[in-house]
């Protein structure tokens, strides 16, 4: 069965989206982009990001904001408002109704439409390699049977048998699963780059009842990029008396910067806006632009714009016959929602949090996707899948946590992992099975230990234990250690590692956090004596396997290394910079040694005392600080050196 | 035995309708893999132009400095950066004197001078293995208007 994709066709820019896996997924444009804008020059064929990057050059032939005029006729106030506002041509076509008129000949709505759907479903089918012949389409809740027929008749020039056209509002819920819960009033704001809507919505049974809907048609984010760009000319002209929005070159970098900073300020509270060398002054010297901006000054700047939206508002519950209160839940759409102060005015005039998780730009797309899903019978049919609510893992040496199966895994899924001994001649390895989020085993719950023994006699390191998870779909755990080289095996089997209930994963996830910083610590610390162990071992093997190699002081400097690093491990209360500054200085002693090594090699003499101190002097210039740190420990060590 | 021929054919209906959540199971994932599999590079791309994006912003202001500032050494370190972006894979788009091609190119304005070529590259393109990593802005000739 074909897939059936969701378009949000839009008055500036328009969004595909579609289910797969039973999750709902934005499909990207051929140019990799989420969004296309709605903007088509029928005569060249150009749809989408193209058109737009001509449309100064040819703006008779490229059509846009063609939602306007979608069954209407010419008379209509909504069209002699677009006629003043867009550059083509709009005539009287077939029954009165408004059409492009473009190198002499006549588009319909419905045509220009199209092409945007037609690119729409090119990609999909790109996208998913496979044919598509359905959509759901949405409709502003506001349009009439007429313009309804008109979206269904653009999808089917386009190619598509349109399955449903469907409210843009009513998607928006659709997209946060409101349609799941039972009788709700939801109220949908949504401020995209052009146009405002808002609309009170009466869900029961999973059926939407539109109850009322209001709007601007002509106010979006556009209008707030202004307000930033005629204020950042202004602040230039006080300071510089130079008109930039006269400099078509410097006009055109203010307004990117305007809209990049209006992006920035929806997350950080000040930005700063650099355009270097924007223009020239009056003795020819070069002009920079560079202004702060904060979050409270461009609030000042569109508050006016802000409280625009409210009177619709207002006016839409009066028309649902309901206040504030009523309403349960409260959706956001379109990007300029991201908005803070938006959110914050939405939040206190209806009091309670919106709803706004879902990419503003896209959710009208996903909720039409999720009624294309659900009319596929996709959406029923989803296999529910659990995942492992928390990480799985096994100690390891210093009793840190290895993970080994991610918590979110969905399941059935499996692990495997080589591990290996931490001393010579170790014959057994015990495997702690641990659940949980903090870093250290202990901390986490351990759900059963097996030993694997047998293991035949090496030194550290050498054996190679495979260690394996998997976990059924029936929430079982098996747990294996395997050692390769006799093929020995041990396991254990956990019955219900992904069952916990809702509050236990919940309190576990808590305490991870609570501890994050004390955990971080504690991990460090453990592997930092890793380290220093590991050390010390490779320290004692090279002086064993370097043998006569090693002269006779160097090796006593570093056994007396090894013994302070050995003292510092064993003591109890210990802190991580010691730790680290006594491997580092063993280490310091460790190079010298294998400098001379090399030096030793490749010159006739025998081990020449030259060579290995400007090796040492080298060394310790490079890591000063290190040294200075480590001054005490050191004077002892260099007494026996050459210093030039 | 009714009883039983019910439950036969309750199995079997359920039985064919798992079979079926398998296949598609096993068809989305499939199809997933294939996708992964072409779109990889195309993903690898659409990462590094993102970040190639932001450097390039700089590159421009250095540009602009060096352009005003004519020192030796800036300019060294600007045709580093650019060397940098080449071996990067990336490339200018061509524009003085092109014909404008919106694939490429954005055009901002209108100019005196031949109709639809690029008169005035107001801000550089660049592309990444052929993908755009922005287009040029540029002015484009409107043709010399006819008075009728």
């Amino acid at each position: 069965m074909s897939k059936i994709i969701g378009i949000d066709l839009g008055t500036t820019n328009s969004c595909v989206a579609v289910m797969e896996g039973g999750k709902p997924k934005v499909i990207p444009t051929a140019e990799g982009e989420n969004l296309i804008p709605s903007v088509v020059e029928p005569v060249k064929k150009l749809v989408g990001r193209v058109a737009k990057r001509q449309q100064i050059l040819n703006p008779d032939n490229t059509v846009y904001s063609i939602k306007r005029l979608m069954g209407r006729k010419i008379d209509d106030p909504m069209v002699k408002k677009a006629q003043e506002m867009v550059s083509y041509e709009i005539v009287k076509g077939k029954e009165e109704m408004a059409v492009a008129l473009i190198g002499g000949k006549e588009y319909t709505p419905q045509e220009i439409s199209a092409r945007i759907l037609q690119k729409a479903k090119s990609d999909a089918e790109a996208y998913l390699g496979e044919k598509v012949e359905q959509a759901v389409i949405t409709v502003p809740a506001y349009f009439d049977d007429a313009q309804r027929q008109a979206t269904k008749q653009a999808g089917e020039i386009a190619g598509l048998k349109v399955e449903r056209i469907i409210n843009e509002p009513t998607a928006a819920s659709l997209a946060y699963g409101l349609d799941k819960k039972k009788n709700e009033t939801v109220a949908v704001y949504d401020l995209g780059g052009g146009t405002f809507d808002v609309s009170v919505l009466e869900i029961g049974d999973g059926v939407f009842e539109v109850k009322a809907t209001n709007g601007d048609t002509f106010l979006g984010g556009d209008d707030f990029d202004q307000e930033i760009i005629n204020f950042i000319a202004q602040e230039f002209k006080k300071e510089q008396g130079i008109d930039l929005k006269k400099d078509k070159q410097a006009l055109q970098r203010i307004r990117d910067a305007a809209e990049k900073a209006k992006i920035e300020l929806s997350s950080a509270t000040e930005t700063e806006i650099n355009q270097p060398f924007i223009t020239q002054g009056k003795d020819g010297n070069p002009l920079h632009l560079t202004m702060k901006l904060t979050r409270a000054k461009l609030e000042e700047l569109v508050d006016e714009l802000i409280q625009q939206t409210m009177k619709p508002v207002k006016e839409c519950l009066k028309d649902a016959k309901i206040g504030p209160s009523d309403i349960d839940e409260v959706v956001l759409v379109g990007g300029q929602t991201r908005m803070p102060k938006i959110q914050a005015l939405v939040k206190e005039y209806f009091g309670k949090e919106p709803n706004k998780s879902v990419n503003p730009d896209e959710v009208v797309a996903i909720g039409a996707a999720v009624q294309g899903g659900v009319l596929a019978g996709e959406v029923s049919d989803i296999l529910l899948l659990d995942v492992t609510p928390l990480t799985l893992g096994v100690e390891t040496l210093g009793g840190v946590r290895t993970p080994l199966i991610e918590r979110n895994s969905t399941v059935p899924t499996s692990k495997s992992q080589i591990f290996s001994t931490a001393s010579d001649s170790q014959s057994q390895v015990e495997i702690n099975v641990l659940q949980g989020e903090r870093p250290m085993a202990v901390d986490n719950k351990s759900l059963g230990r097996f030993i694997l023994d047998g293991i035949p006699p090496a030194p550290r390191g050498i054996p190679q234990i495979e260690v394996a998870f998997d976990i059924d779909s029936n929430g079982i755990l098996n747990v294996s250690a395997k050692d390769k080289a006799t093929n020995k095996e041990q396991k254990i089997t956990i019955k219900n590692a992904t069952h916990l209930t809702e509050e236990e994963v919940e309190q576990m996830k808590k305490e991870a956090e609570k501890h994050a910083e004390e955990d971080k610590t504690k991990k460090e610390m453990a592997d930092a004596r890793n380290q220093a162990d590991a050390l010390m071992i490779s320290a004692e093997k090279t002086l064993k396997e370097g043998g006569d190699k090693v002269k006779k002081e160097d090796k006593e400097k570093i056994e007396a290394e090894i013994k302070k690093v050995k003292e510092i491990l064993s003591k109890d209360e210990v802190k991580k910079e010691e730790i680290e500054k006594a491997a580092n200085n063993l280490s310091e002693e460790l190079q010298k040694v294998g400098a001379a090594m090399y030096a030793a090699q490749q010159s006739d003499q025998p081990a020449g005392d030259q060579p290995q101190n400007t090796a040492a002097d080298k060394n310790s210039g490079e890591t000063a600080t290190e040294k200075e740190k480590a001054g005490e420990d050191k004077s002892k060590a260099e007494e026996g050196e050459v210093v030039e | 035995m009714a009883s039983r021929i019910k439950d036969f054919k309750k199995n079997r209906q359920k039985l064919a309708d798992l079979e079926e959540k398998l296949k598609r199971a096993l068809a989305d994932y499939d199809n997933l893999e294939k996708r992964i599999l072409g779109q990889r590079e195309a993903l690898s791309n659409l990462a590094k132009i993102e970040i190639l994006d932001k450097f390039i912003a700089v590159l421009d202001d250095l540009e602009r400095a060096e352009k005003h500032l004519r020192n030796k050494g800036l300019s060294m370190a600007v045709s580093q950066f650019r060397a940098v972006l080449t071996s990067e894979g990336v490339r200018e788009v061509k524009a003085k004197g092109e014909i404008f091609d919106p694939e490429t190119m954005d055009c901002v304005g209108m100019v005196e001078g031949e109709k639809n070529l690029v008169i005035n590259p107001v801000q550089k393109g660049y592309l990444l293995n052929g993908r755009v990593i922005r287009p040029a802005k540029v002015e484009v000739g409107q043709g010399k208007k006819m008075i009728s």
